[in-house]
């Protein structure tokens, strides 16, 4: 059972959206994704129909990033187990809904039109999220901020 | 009279008389070519590609045997297209994403001239013919309706596409409170009308835009398609769960998209700053929806908006990076834009529905329209971090009003 977060998880799933003719069939992604989790931080990028890495970075690249996911432990946690109890993300736990919902905001970027691309590739990142309700994930007490 | 019939001098510009004395094409023939109404940038495109005088004799002598108005008996050949000097043995490559728009941009074929200057319908690369007659485009300087992203953003758009049909669950619909069904339907109204006239708007602007871009020529193809798509989705959730159409929208805001005069005019207050405060709004109904298929369909919908910002703004860059000298100008059609999209305001109907949207219900209607004003500060947040990337801050020429909706640190930013 892969932990969250970890490159551990992040591969399985990315296994599974390759594997997915659903994932396909909504199109080309273009996008270096990160997801920032406690101190924990990830890149995970899409190229064409496919996600084609996960990687642990620091802070220093998200500069290279279009955007970043950011939100506590307990957030991601509570996001990934609505996602897994209802089979993918409930009405009040999309990422955009989560985006509206947070001052601060959760879709993060240091580029204007980067930043866009949350929106462009919003359904295949939903997608992406929601492929998680396929597998038992562990939560890292570790990651806790 | 006499002298008022005779056929005017052609004079060989001095550049092309330079560059035909260079590769041996004779002065005779060059006059020739002019006053057959080739274009000297033709000429130089195949002095550059070594063809030679004889070449050109004698393509010009297949043509003119082959022409005419008399219709070739059938059994008779003209082969003279086969010796067209275009550029050959071009072999393109798929990439990850199949045979794109970039992959085919090689050699001759991916030169985008900053000037384009043929007014026929004639392909980039192709060989031009004589005497083919105009078809009326007005605009055919690249800096008018360049982006760097067009051809990638019309890869996208068609690999992205969607089915409101069939991708959207219609049957799961439940019904909602009046209330709320009532906003809901006025909301889709209102972005059915808006997505109708991106559509028609586009499309009176395609024939005037120059053959020689059609990377843009066919992203905006897929604007118009996706205005369509608009008109049809919000359109089919107004009249699927009980409710039906609302109010028609004042209009105050389309007319500054329709009265543009200007391409570059017509894509910084469509495709910047229309699209943009519409994107937020497609946000917040993804947000706000009460059933995951309305939600859906926003989501699919946010992600066509945001490409037509991603054309817009990268247009704007490119214009403000190549004719820096039409800021100002850029300033005062946003300045037009935001007074008439201020004008909206007068729409009580949309934004007592987004009210009753945000806020769950008409019983807290008072508490909707204070989120209603949340979502205005992030409308022209956004707006302002998009035109910032492409270089222009709105900074004091922000309307009034709009700058009334951000928090006092941000108003000059």
């Amino acid at each position: 059972m892969p932990t969250f977060p970890s490159v551990e998880w992040f591969e399985a799933i990315r296994q599974l959206v390759n594997n997915d003719e659903t994932f396909r069939r909504l199109g080309t992604v273009d996008a270096r994704v990160g997801v920032k989790v406690g101190d924990k931080l990830y890149e995970v990028t899409f190229e064409a129909f496919e996600c084609t890495g996960v990687k642990e970075i620091g802070e220093h690249d998200l500069r290279d990033l279009d955007f970043w996911l950011e939100q506590s432990p307990d957030e991601w946690r509570a996001m990934l187990e609505n996602i897994k109890s209802h089979g993918s993300a409930d009405l009040t736990f999309t990422l955009n809904t989560i985006d509206l919902n947070r001052p601060e905001g959760f879709a993060k970027s240091f580029d204007g039109y980067k930043r866009d691309t949350f929106y462009r590739f919003n359904q295949s990142l939903q997608h992406f999220f929601d492929v998680s309700a396929k597998i038992d994930t562990k939560f890292a007490a570790a990651a806790r901020a | 009279m006499a002298e008022e019939s005779a056929a005017p001098t052609i004079e060989i510009p001095p550049d092309l008389a330079e560059r035909a004395k260079a590769v041996g094409w004779p002065e005779d023939l060059v006059i020739m070519l002019l006053g057959r109404g080739a274009q000297p940038p033709d000429l130089v495109r195949y002095m550059s590609m070594g063809v030679t005088a004889e070449q050109v004799r004698e393509f010009v002598a297949q043509q003119e045997a082959g022409g005419g108005a008399s219709p070739m008996p059938t059994t008779q050949l003209d082969l003279s297209w086969m010796n067209v000097p275009t550029e050959w043995g071009t072999r393109a490559k798929p990439t990850k994403k199949g045979l794109t728009l970039d992959a085919i941009n090689i050699g001759r074929y991916g030169d985008v001239p900053d000037v384009w200057e043929y007014k026929t319908e004639m392909p980039r690369g192709a060989v031009a013919t004589t005497g083919v007659e105009a078809m009326g485009y007005t605009i055919y300087e690249k800096q008018e309706l360049w982006a760097d992203n067009a051809a990638d953003l019309y890869e996208e758009a068609i690999q992205r596409r969607w089915r409101p049909a069939s991708d959207v669950d219609w049957a799961s619909l439940q019904p909602l409170p009046d209330d709320l069904e009532r906003a809901i339907c006025q909301i889709c109204t209102h972005f059915s009308e808006k997505g109708q006239l991106e559509a028609d708007v586009i499309a009176g602007w395609e024939p005037e835009l120059s053959y020689g871009y059609h990377e843009i020529k066919l992203y905006l193809a897929t604007v118009v398609f996706e205005g369509a798509r608009h008109a049809e989705v919000f359109r089919k959730r107004a009249l699927s769960n009980g409710g039906g159409l609302g109010i028609q929208n004042t209009g105050w805001s389309f007319r500054s998209v329709t009265d543009a005069r200007n391409f570059t005019e017509f894509i910084a207050i469509q495709m910047v700053l229309q699209d943009s405060f519409t994107l937020t709004q497609y946000q917040l109904c993804e947000a706000r929806m009460p059933q995951a298929a309305e939600k859906l369909l926003f989501r699919l919908a946010m992600q066509d908006t945001a490409r037509h910002i991603a054309y817009g703004i990268a247009h704007l860059k490119y214009v403000l990076l190549n004719r820096p000298e039409r800021r100002l100008e850029l300033q005062r059609y946003l300045d037009k834009g935001e007074a008439m999209l201020i004008m909206d305001e007068k729409d009580t109907a949309t934004r007592e529905a987004f009210a009753i949207l945000l806020a769950g219900g008409k019983d807290k209607i008072q508490e909707g329209l204070k989120l209603y004003e949340a979502l205005r500060r992030r409308q022209v947040e956004q707006y302002l971090e998009r035109l910032r990337w492409a270089t222009l801050d709105r900074g004091t020429h922000l309307n009034g009003a709009l700058r009334a909706y951000l928090p006092p640190e941000e108003e000059t930013a």
